[in-house]
């Protein structure tokens, strides 16, 4: 072997190392390397992998209990799907079931009452004490010490907490005001039966809605809601919303009678002239004395001027519901809030009384949820939660899947009540304004837990931590005598439909309202009024701890942390505002501040439109530090037959 | 290192006390664009004003005024080594410097505006060639075609450092240089074809086939953006070493390379009016009623007909200055020229950038704002003064005008 | 470098064309497809989703209103809710479809599937957004951030649609993972003829009123039947009015839809109020 030259080797080296340094570009791998090196840097989560499989089961949500398929990867929940059916609150169940800050225990109060600290205890520690202290009241006579709030939304473990609460001698049961709670005030006030009172929207071909946003999550049952409003467009249905905002619901309808602000009873005893100048009676008590206001006070013109709906269309709403086969006037401000005032209640159900709608097909009928039975009781409750958070107290509070801090517009007057009264136990899936002033906080199931899923973590569903409680109290054993909420719920949730009975107009009261309204309409030092709007799906709140519940907000609701509230370019003329402008709200109750200005003509003059929902102060980081509490300065008046605060319209200056 | 440091000691006390403060805040604003460049790179480009509707911004801007400005280069080189207008040889090292780092400081825009830095290669192994000849993609193109005449302005350059009196001793750099230099007049031949190619993508070509966005589709808009750059760049290629001048306190190039240069100038700036006009009426009645739009839905908003209307009125100030013998000899009226001619030029790409994005998509939507976040101001103030900095430094240390080392009125053969 | 010299895609070519209806009649804004949608594409969650322009989700639900028209007034003025997704544009030539961000993506990061869809590929991506600047639609979002899934919030994903890294941009493409995912299931029972299974979007299975609907343009049987869709007066289909055209002026329809800048896309939305029509279809100020 020829041997090698220094000059060679040197050569051949070096010729070795760029042929491998070529040979390496070209073949790929540097660029490969830094993909992975793209890759490493991103750090991305890859979802873990599983066999699909779909369980099937009812959404729990609503009375609809619409059918729900769920899409498994493993044993982790991806979606769920809903055959074109209901609406939209199925979809965030992912959410709340995999929420980060869903309770993993039951909590007990570890700091002062409201500064949301907590620390985990036993399930068997917690029920403990909660029975306990339920004996210790009962033994000290003071049974009626004992209150529950419900939420809206509760119904199976509502029925179960009423039972357990009437079974330990309170009668201090309340639901936070819905649209069912306050329609059955109304009719029992006017009908004498306490029921709520059922639209038979399926069958309807007129609907005349005073302000309640039937598509917007409206009574409680958005997805029958839901079915109707296409039917209506099938059939042919009309359908005409009457609204200071043009909210969706009055962009869906057919038409949209906009009106000045809380003017709706009004115009209801407005179109009530025209019927009556049309020849239609109602055979209810007192409809003389009734129709002797309508005719000597609210003559179109005068209802013209009040509302700001004009005289024409008065006549034309008042016509086509008269000459509308089945024609239903709705009442029940609000969407998924609702605020309505018993005489309001009536003066609407007074219109389908002329027209005879009362109690037929196609009409307006009375409807009560089958429980699980009433416990007769000598004491006496307060009319409504507003009525009880203002004037009562409670030794032991139990809050049910409710948060009456934030949505109540006597939220604070609770929170100090709470601070200062008795033992508060909360049930609920995640720590919401209310919770914060537990002792006890009990975690509860998302909507798919339980079945189909499997419940997360030490959550319960809370008809059985219900149950548990009541097992442990001596005396209540056969109370309650179901094991689980399997038990519970082929029991509750039938609908039973009756005719309206006889219909008495409440005269009085509405003389007491109309004078009340004056002096409102007529206060200088709030020139404004403020009235509620919702966002999609944030609703009165609740959805607010849900992210893609956030990302469904349009630019002028919310940005950043501030919230944007809507005006007239004719009120922002007269206010000095311009788009975008900051402004702080006042009441005669207080200040909230500071909102945006966005300037419309979807709201009437004189107005303020508010969304509702936000401005927590306790409820998962994703709700926090968002916009503004309306309620805070909301109007407190209390309605005298529901007991619940008239919050709709509030007179307002801003600045 | 002592002795580094020493050196380092004494040059700075060599400098004026205005210079001294002037290379402060320089170094300033260049640590701010490390640091901030950190930020971006490493946690993404949240930080910027730049969102989903106003998907680019000021880097953008900066990226077209360079290019736009940069091309200035190609357009001079090819008047001194094509045309033969020796009259221009004094100018040529500083205008191929300036061409330099414009195109490095696009690119390094440019990464920081990609969200995947990391993926920047892509561009070259999976190009959106497309069916045809041309790429596909005007990106595709820009991309290619910056990186070809980047190399080209590398070899352009590579000489004038070579020239430094103590780097030119060493025979293998002397003849490399000389050498280079030989094929210079090639390098100028392929980087004007080059840079006539990517000034119409960049700066034109990229908006004006986005046929289904109003503010931009126009066809022409590759052409406009060329002429622009031969306007503006010349201006650009002039104005600097008048500052340099200025500051320097001497005559860094013979006045009539500069008045050859302003002429050439005037005249580009004439066919851009003419074009730009062109343009603007195009866009009202042809292609802004395609997309069912008026020109009051086009030129609305924030950086809407101020921007049109001063882009207009600057390019007019070095129209008649420099067409002008009497007014483009009188040095201030030339300075002017030249600050207003690059002015309108960059004014033209916020036109494009600004403005192009701020048109709203839907007609329930109004005309859309952005404001630079304290990172994009600075990252973007960073690189100019990265290359202000170079610029002094080959200014400081190496033959930039040769004409001040000749001490005379140094032509022709002064950098051969 | 292999340089992207793939066969012209023709329209008459393509087994399915998958195209969408959105009856805004029916739609009462509720937000279920939003949510569908985010919860079957994974879409990240930051601690402040309410961050609009830098928001990432593919539907947008987007409040549509008249009231800054000049002559609109109190009480004639109204809103409606438009769920925009991408608008997957065919572009005005049936031989090449040419959708406008398909031609500028430097490095091929999206095209034009075999069903029409526009497809984008995540880890391709480099981020340059010029895709963006393209879509008239505003339907490309980008991650400005890292996507974050907070805690459990990960064991909600859905592992048919990877997540994206940050700095890249994402686009809705009809859900078409769950096309591959039916097709899938009918393989494996020994269906050969793929292309005769049809799927249904997160969005579109999720609407409680029906007002979506989804399927093939080409196929007389689809509720979303092109030919039929022309000549719905209803009909009506986002930024461009050539639709309206149709009738009026057929000479102009058939000068515009030959034009390069038709993008000509596959999402029609259904109302029968003028206002919104107007609204939706263009600038002119009525």
């Amino acid at each position: 072997m020829e041997k090698l030259e220094r000059r060679e080797v040197i050569l051949m080296a070096g010729g070795a190392v760029a042929g491998a340094a070529v040979g390496t570009v070209f073949s790929g791998a540097p660029f490969l390397g830094l993909q992975w090196l793209v890759e490493w840097t991103q750090d991305q989560h890859v979802p873990a992998p599983g066999e699909e499989s779909y369980l099937q089961g009812k959404c729990l949500l609503c009375p609809s209990a619409c059918p729900i398929s769920v899409r498994m990867i493993g044993n982790r929940a991806v979606k769920v799907e809903t055959a074109n059916n209901g609406c939209y609150r199925p979809q965030l169940a992912i959410q709340m079931l995999y929420h980060p800050e869903r309770l993993k225990s039951p909590l007990k109060r570890a700091g002062k009452k409201g500064s949301g600290k907590f620390a985990p205890v036993s399930w068997e520690e917690a029920i403990k004490d909660i029975a306990a202290k339920i004996d210790e009241l009962r033994s000290g006579g003071k049974a009626a010490e004992i209150a529950a709030i419900n939420g809206a939304g509760a119904f199976a473990s509502a029925e179960v907490l009423k039972r357990l609460v009437k079974s330990a001698g309170s009668p201090n049961v309340y639901s936070e005001p819905c649209y069912s709670s306050l329609s059955a005030a109304a009719s029992g006030l006017t009908q004498g039966q306490s029921a709520s009172i059922y639209y038979d929207f399926e069958n309807a071909d007129f609907i005349l809605s005073f302000g309640a946003r039937l598509v917007e999550g409206w009574g409680g049952d958005p997805g029958r809601m839901n079915r109707a409003f296409v039917d209506w467009k099938r059939r042919g249905a009309r359908y005409v919303q009457i609204d200071t905002v043009c909210t969706r619901s009055a962009s869906a309808a057919d038409r949209w009678v906009p009106l000045n602000a809380g003017t709706e009873t009004v115009l209801a005893l407005g179109i009530a002239n025209q019927l009556i100048a049309m020849g239609r009676r109602s055979a209810g008590a007192n409809f003389a004395q009734w129709s002797q206001i309508v005719i000597n006070d609210y003559t179109p013109e005068r209802v013209a001027e009040i509302t700001g709906v004009g005289v024409d269309a008065i006549k034309e709403i008042a016509a086509e519901f008269a000459r509308a086969r089945n024609p239903i006037a709705v009442a029940g401000r609000g969407a998924s809030a609702v605020s309505s005032s018993s005489v309001e209640f009536a003066a609407i159900q007074a219109l389908n009384s002329m027209v005879g709608s009362l109690g037929r097909r196609g009409g307006v009928m009375l409807a009560d949820y089958s429980g699980l039975g009433d416990v007769a009781l000598n004491a006496q409750a307060a009319k409504g939660l507003d009525d009880f958070i203002k004037n009562g107290s409670a030794g032991l509070l139990f809050i049910n899947d409710a948060n009456p801090v934030h949505r109540s517009v006597y939220g604070k007057t609770l929170a100090d009540k709470m601070k200062k009264d008795g033992m508060v136990v909360a049930l609920m899936p995640l720590l919401n304004d209310s919770a914060a002033y537990a002792d006890y906080v009990l975690p509860t199931i998302s909507s798919i837990e339980g079945e189909p899923i499997e419940a997360r973590f030490k959550s319960m569903h809370p008809v059985d931590a219900l149950l548990s409680i009541a097992g442990a109290v001596k005396g209540l054993e056969n109370a309650l005598p179901w094991k689980s909420f399997k038990d519970v719920y082929p029991l509750i949730g039938r609908l039973n439909l009756r005719g309206a009975g006889n219909f008495a107009f409440p005269v009085g009261l509405l003389k007491d309202y109309l004078a009340g309204f004056a002096k409102k309409i007529g206060d200088k030092k709030y020139p404004l009024a403020l009235v509620p709007v919702e966002a999609p799906m944030v609703g009165d709140g609740d959805g607010m701890a849900l992210p893609y519940v956030l990302k469904g907000l349009d630019g002028l609701t919310l940005t950043g942390s501030k919230l944007w509230v809507m005006m007239n370019p004719d009120t922002a003329k007269q206010e000095g505002v311009s788009e975008g402008s900051r402004i702080d709200i006042e009441s005669s109750r207080g200040e909230i501040g500071s909102v945006k200005v966005h300037i419309t003509k979807t709201v009437a003059p004189g107005a303020v439109a508010i969304p509702l929902g936000f401005g927590h102060e306790f409820y998962t980081k994703y709700a926090g530090d968002k916009g503004v509490n309306a309620k805070e300065i909301m109007s407190d008046d209390i309605d005298p037959i529901s007991g619940a605060a008239d919050w709709w319209f509030t007179r307002v200056k801003i600045s | 290192m002592k002795n580094v440091i020493e050196w380092i000691k004494n040059e700075w006390n060599s400098y004026s006390k205005n210079m001294r403060i002037a290379l402060a805040v320089l170094f300033g604003l260049v640590a701010l664009f490390g640091i901030f460049a950190i930020q971006i790179l490493f946690w993404g480009l949240g930080y910027t004003d730049m969102n989903n509707n106003f998907a680019m911004g000021i880097w953008i801007i900066g990226d077209l005024g360079l290019v736009a400005l940069g091309g200035g280069a190609f357009f001079t080189g090819f008047f001194l080594y094509i045309l033969r207008v020796d009259k221009l040889e004094p100018l040529i090292n500083s205008t191929v410097l300036l061409g330099f780092m414009c195109y490095l400081f696009t690119f390094i825009l440019l990464v920081f505006d990609i969200g995947q830095p990391l993926r920047a290669w892509f561009g070259y192994s999976y190009p959106n060639w497309g069916p045809g000849l041309m790429p596909q993609s005007m990106l595709t193109e820009v991309v290619w075609c910056l990186t070809f005449y980047f190399l080209v302005l590398c070899v352009e350059l590579i000489p004038i450092p070579l020239k430094h009196k103590i780097v030119d001793k060493i025979p293998f750099f002397h003849y490399f240089g000389h050498y280079l230099h030989k094929l210079m007049w090639i390098m100028a031949a392929v980087g004007t074809f080059l840079s006539f190619f990517h000034q119409g993508s960049l700066g034109g070509g990229m908006w004006g086939v986005l046929y289904a966005k109003p503010g931009w589709f126009r066809p022409h808009y590759f052409f406009l953006a060329i002429v622009a750059a031969t306007a503006g760049g010349t201006s650009f290629m002039m104005l600097i070493p008048k500052i340099a001048g200025r500051i320097m306190k001497k005559e860094v190039a013979p006045k009539e390379s500069f008045m050859t240069l302003a002429r050439i100038s005037g005249v580009m700036f004439v066919f851009y009016l003419i074009f730009r006009g062109y343009d603007l009426y195009s866009l009202f009645n042809t292609y802004a009623p395609l997309a069912d739009r008026s020109y009051a839905d086009i030129l609305g908003g924030y950086y809407g007909w101020w921007v049109v209307i001063g882009e207009l009125l600057l390019c007019l100030v070095p129209i008649v200055i420099f067409n002008v013998k009497k007014l483009r000899e009188q040095e201030k009226l030339h300075f002017a020229g030249l600050v207003s001619g690059v002015a309108a030029i960059s004014l033209s790409k916020v036109e494009a950038v600004l403005h192009g994005f701020s048109v709203p998509n839907f007609s329930w939507k109004g005309f859309t704002a952005y404001n630079p976040t304290v990172q994009e101001w600075f990252i973007f103030l960073g690189s100019l003064a990265c290359m202000t900095l170079i610029y002094m430094a080959f200014a400081r240390f190496f033959p930039l005008f040769p004409h001040l080392e000749k001490g005379g009125h140094g032509e022709g053969e002064a950098t051969a | 470098m292999s340089g992207h010299v793939a066969p012209k895609k023709k329209v008459s070519d393509m087994k399915r064309l998958w195209g969408m209806a959105i009856d805004l009649d029916k739609c009462t804004g509720c937000g279920a497809c939003q949510v569908a949608c985010s919860q079957e594409n994974n879409m990240p969650i930051f601690d402040d989703d309410s961050d609009l322009p830098k928001r990432v989700v593919f539907l947008d639900l987007m409040k549509v209103t008249n009231d800054n028209d000049r002559d609109a007034k109190f009480g004639d003025v109204k809103v409606a809710y438009l769920p925009k997704m991408c608008m997957q544009c065919a572009g005005n030539d049936p031989d090449d479809p040419q959708p406008p961000c398909v031609s500028v993506c430097p490095v091929v990061a999206t095209d034009v599937g075999d069903d029409g869809v526009v497809s984008q590929i995540w880890s391709r991506c480099i981020g340059c957004r010029y895709c963006q600047a393209s879509c008239p639609y505003e339907a490309r979002v980008f991650n400005w951030w890292k996507p974050r899934y907070e805690g459990s919030f990960k064991e909600g994903l859905n592992p048919d649609v990877s997540i994206a890294s940050r700095g890249t941009v994402v686009k809705c493409t009809f859900c078409s993972h769950i096309w591959k995912r039916e097709r899938d299931r009918l393989i494996a029972k020994g269906v050969t003829d793929i292309n005769a299974v049809q799927y249904t979007p997160a969005c579109v299975a999720a609407c409680p009123t029906g007002a979506m609907v989804f399927g093939d343009l080409k196929d007389p049987q689809s509720p979303v039947y092109e030919e039929k869709l022309k000549r719905d007066p209803r009909a009506v289909r986002l930024v461009h009015s050539i639709d309206a055209l149709r009738d009026t002026n057929p000479a102009e329809y058939e000068r515009r839809t030959k034009i390069k800048n038709y993008p000509n896309p596959k999402v029609w939305y259904l109302t029968s109020d003028q206002w919104l029509r107007e609204k939706l279809s263009g600038f002119k100020k009525s």
